[in-house]
């Protein structure tokens, strides 16, 4: 029963689809009603299946999902051509992820409830975008996960360039094609997998049994983790982020920085790392290095921008660095900051882009050299906003500190020299991070307000209800990150013991 | 041998009866009878249905008839050939009705469907043949009524141009061909597929290596390789729409299942030693075809260097063991011809009231939501982006690649996609993004173009990842 409930996830969205399409547009509030009802239905599901995944914990599971834990565990042969499964299946990590969309997906249904153009189309988009984040959480089979992770490029370039703000059809044609072009190195790898491996199978879990050969993983391990690393703005691939979320309605940029960004470090982690742990242990050290830029250099460009948007993208950026720099710490720690720094994120980053959508959906403008006072106007948005940069420069009470404080100590631990520095250089990094967040907050919300905001009203029931509930998960996570640790230590300890036991075998000879 | 007829010879038999039939139907009817396209419709479905229902006798599936062999892969090429026939059949109807001012733009609907299912059974023969005459004149049957079908708009200087052209492009080729196919014959001496091959195995010798490499050269012309693809931006923009369809998939499909026989039959000995050879021609060609499709303003012309790029990628299945190879080349020629015929078909509407522009695409997502989705649809699955069939097709073609260690070619391939992508999305752009321009009034779309728009939305959507499309069908096949 439960199994089908954790498949129902990401079917529902898909049916809400199918539903809606006789639906004429002109009932937009049929449609819209339709799709937060769904959306809601989801988070219901999902969040009474954490639940149970924490409840489960410590009971044996199914024999063929052995060595990761799975719940809700289904394995049905899918395209024989190719030996491809549909396998699915729960851990705490990927759980809690899906927790996450489930969260953003339904904030974003209800914060774009006055968007303008096509509605239909924009929550049909929507939702598909919901099935293919769903999708590459729950696959452990990598045709699966393949075909999920670059579904999003469907729905993100249309959103983008339809509904977008500026320059929405640069900023959606760069951030499709940079992440095309991640996932094409990512398929490319995959290939290597199946024929490498040498038992002809795509699923994680009988991947994870074997080691694929040495000369094999020292191309394929780069090329691959790049590619995930493209989506979550690893330096040299951030480009695209800032001008993709800029230009991208207040929607998509809850789902592209809240949780699509979080698809590539997963990727990394479960993918990449996990299936090739001896090759991670080569090159993690590198990608050290170039965290430099991600978590020093971000925070720094963040000060110099106008717009809130260019603004909570580098924020973005720097903050994905720190998952990163959990993940080349490999330690159980850093593994386990870098997951928590991903919900965490999540939460955050949804609040930040919303309450950013609802202020310029009444300013008309996110440039913060022309706001001021907005606090007079509308406190509520205003506390919002300043929660959740609170929370991301990692105010103790909220669910920033305890990930970041987690991923310093886990990298720390990390036996390098050049893992303590950048170490080192980010944790002085959250100086920089509360100036660009202080200033931001100081700009926009206080001094005095322009005579044209007069007018303005504070936040109505749908838009206070999205960021109490945001608030309120940023602060669960915060106050009781116990709960959540013990979710997360299940999935983290079969990936963490697979890569101590690879050892690095002499290359080259 | 001549006690019975076996019955898996009975569609093709049906088609090549099939265009004297229609043709021959104009005699007892008059100017503006439908009968003509009645029969034609029928037949046609018939013969697709036929072609499913019969079985593959029992045991291997294989047959020879004198020269006439249907094997599993003949059968679904069969099927690809004849889908596309009936698309374009379809497509074409529009252009032979009176529009608004009172003259179709095309005449003679019978002998255009009678050259079709000319060109379809010229497919047939070359996946049936099993020597080199039949296979040559399997090929000439096929491209000689292309010639013919490019110059159909007689008002239209274009079309006579771009006839001109791949008369004189494709009798070039041929004398490739045949070049190739003599000295093949001087090294093997005989013309026999078997003995080609039982020669081959025996040990090869120049003469061999320029045959192959003749070879190639001529079907290069007609899959549009590089470095023969420059014909073809020009006759498909000058051919008229439907002929173009056509010509992008009948004639693909008739050039890459000539490539398929001979690779897997003839040359598998020396596979191996030409893959260099294939991978080469597979590489530069979705590359140039790629680079050349970015800077196109016209649909037509666009579409030329799509299908450019597209017979790369399917080159890159060449290089798979046989039965990976066919099952992924069959699939993805399925794939390809509804997702192209569904992007033709859209061009076709446009054309009706429009130019063939991507500005004429402005304001679409306004004014025909419906067909903006189909053609967002079309677009993304020719791109390969999933859940969408291309994707399916695409990751076959690949895979069959990778079985045998080219990952460089495939990762070079793949990484060529976003290139692929970015002007699919110029495309998309122009019909989601840009706002409607004052003077184009919304289309209004027939009965018949709406069903099969939405026909072919619901195909390309659904038939990469229902397993039952992909797998079934090849399931029971010994490809």
């Amino acid at each position: 029963m439960e199994t089908i409930l954790f498949n129902a996830i990401w079917v529902i969205p898909l049916l809400t689809v199918l539903v809606c399409a006789p639906i004429s547009a002109t009932h937009s509030k049929i449609l819209k009603s339709l799709h937060a009802a769904s959306a809601t239905v989801v988070l219901i599901a999902v969040c009474f299946l954490t639940y149970r995944v924490y409840a489960l914990s410590g009971t044996p599971v199914d024999k063929a999902a052995d060595p990761l834990m799975l719940r809700f565990f289904t394995d049905i042969p899918w395209l024989d051509v190719f030996k491809a499964h549909y396998t699915v299946g729960a851990d705490g990590l990927n759980m809690l992820l899906l927790a996450l969309t489930a969260f953003i997906v339904w904030a974003g249904v209800l914060v774009s409830w006055n968007i303008k153009g096509n509605q239909k189309v924009f929550f049909a988009l929507i939702q598909l975008l919901a099935t293919s984040v769903y999708g590459v959480y729950m696959s452990f089979d990598l045709v699966l996960f393949f075909v999920f992770y670059e579904m999003e490029a469907l729905c993100m370039y249309l959103m983008i360039a339809c509904y977008g703000s500026g320059r929405r059809d640069y900023g959606g044609k760069k951030l499709t094609l940079t992440l095309a072009f991640g996932s094409s190195m990512i398929l490319a790898t995959l290939f290597g997998i199946y024929f490498e491996g040498g038992i002809s199978s795509w699923s994680i879990v009988e991947l994870s049994k074997v080691t694929l050969p040495m000369d094999f993983q020292m191309w394929a391990f780069p090329l691959m983790f790049m590619g995930f690393a493209v989506s979550s703005s690893l330096f040299p691939f951030h480009f695209w982020s800032p001008d993709g979320h800029s230009a991208a309605p207040t929607a998509v940029s809850m789902l592209a920085a809240g949780v699509m960004m979080k698809m590539g470090a997963y990727g990394c982690l479960r993918v990449a790392m996990f299936l090739m742990p001896e090759a991670a242990k080569i090159w993690l050290p590198y990608v050290v290095a170039l965290l430099i830029f991600n978590v020093v250099l971000g925070p720094f460009i963040a000060i110099r921008h106008k717009d809130l948007k260019y603004i909570t993208a580098y924020s973005s950026i720097s903050h994905l660095g720190l998952i990163f720099l959990g993940l080349a710490a490999l330690t159980p720690i850093g593994l386990r900051g870098a997951s928590l720094q991903m919900i965490s994120h999540g939460f955050l980053t949804g609040l930040f882009f919303a309450t950013i959508g609802m202020i310029y959906e009444r300013t008309h403008t996110r440039d913060i050299t022309e706001m001021g006072g907005i606090m007079r106007k509308m406190p509520f948005l205003g506390v919002g906003f300043v929660i959740a940069g609170f929370a991301g420069l990692g105010l103790p009470g909220f669910s920033g500190f305890i990930a970041e404080s987690t991923i310093f100590i886990g990298a720390f631990q990390q036996d390098s020299t050049l893992t303590r520095i950048v170490t080192i250089l980010a944790i002085l990094s959250i100086t920089t991070t509360a100036v660009y967040i202080l200033q931001t907050a100081n700009r926009m919300l206080h001094g005095p307000l322009p005579q044209k905001y007069e007018s303005l009203t504070d936040g109505c029931f749908r838009e206070k209800l999205v960021i109490v509930v945001l608030v309120a998960c940023l602060l669960f996570i915060g106050v009781c990150p116990g709960w959540i640790s013990e979710i997360l230590d299940q999935s983290i300890a079969p990936i963490f013991a697979k890569i101590a036991a690879s050892s690095i075998p002499v290359v080259g000879g | 041998m001549s006690q019975y007829i076996p019955n898996f010879i009975i569609p093709d038999a049906l088609l090549l009866l099939f265009p004297f039939i229609v043709i021959g139907s104009r005699l007892f009817c008059d100017y503006k009878s439908k009968i003509p396209w009645r029969i034609a419709n029928f037949g046609f479905i018939a013969i697709f249905i036929l072609l499913n229902l019969i079985p593959l006798a029992s045991g291997e599936g294989r047959f020879f008839i004198s020269n006439w062999r249907v094997d599993d892969f003949g059968v679904l090429m069969r099927e690809v050939l004849m889908v596309s026939a009936i698309l374009g059949m379809w497509l074409s109807k529009d252009y032979f009705e009176h529009g608004a001012d009172g003259k179709p733009q095309m005449h003679q609907i019978a002998e255009f469907i009678g050259a079709i299912a000319f060109a379809t059974f010229g497919g047939f023969t070359v996946v049936s043949a099993c020597d080199l005459l039949t296979f040559f004149l399997g090929l000439e049957i096929a491209t000689i009524p292309m010639y013919a079908l490019t110059a159909w708009n007689k008002q239209d200087q274009m079309g006579s141009e771009a006839a001109t052209k791949y008369i004189l492009m494709g009798s070039v080729a041929t004398a490739f061909e045949l070049f190739g196919f003599s000295y093949l014959y001087g090294f093997a001496g005989s013309l026999h597929f078997n003995e080609i091959q039982h020669a081959i195995t025996n040990g090869t010798s120049p003469l061999l290596w320029l045959s192959v490499l003749f070879l190639f050269c001529g079907i290069g012309f007609k899959l549009t390789l590089f470095p023969f693809y420059t014909w073809a931006p020009d006759v498909y923009e000058g051919a008229p729409t439907p002929v173009t369809a056509v010509l992008s998939v009948t004639s693909k499909a008739t050039a890459i299942a000539f490539l398929v026989v001979l690779v897997y039959g003839p040359l598998a000995p020396i596979q191996q030693q030409i893959a260099p050879l294939i991978a080469l021609l597979a590489g530069v060609t979705l590359f140039v075809g790629n680079l050349g499709a970015l800077k196109q303003s016209r649909l037509r012309r666009f579409m030329a260097y799509s299908s450019i790029a597209q017979a790369g990628y399917i080159m890159v299945a060449l290089l798979g063991p046989a039965t990976m190879g066919k099952t992924a080349i069959v699939y993805y020629l399925f794939v390809y011809a509804v997702s192209n015929y569904l992007a033709f078909f859209i061009f076709g509407i446009i054309g009706h009231h429009r130019e063939e522009t991507f500005a004429s695409l402005r304001g679409l997502s306004k004014q025909n939501p419906s067909l903006a989705i189909a053609l967002a649809i079309s677009m993304f699955s020719l791109a390969g982006i999933p859940p969408l069939a291309g994707f399916f097709g695409k990751f076959h073609l690949f895979f069959s690649g990778a079985s045998t260690g080219h990952y460089v070619l495939v990762a070079f391939a793949v990484l060529n996609n976003v290139l692929a992508l970015f002007y699919y999305l110029q495309l998309i752009k122009s019909a989601w993004v840009d706002e409607p321009d004052g003077h184009l009034t919304p289309l209004r779309l027939t009965k018949r173009q709406r069903g099969v728009v939405i026909l072919l939305s619901i195909a390309v959507v659904v038939i990469g990842f229902m397993p039952f499309l992909s797998d079934n069908i090849f399931a029971g096949f010994n490809l």
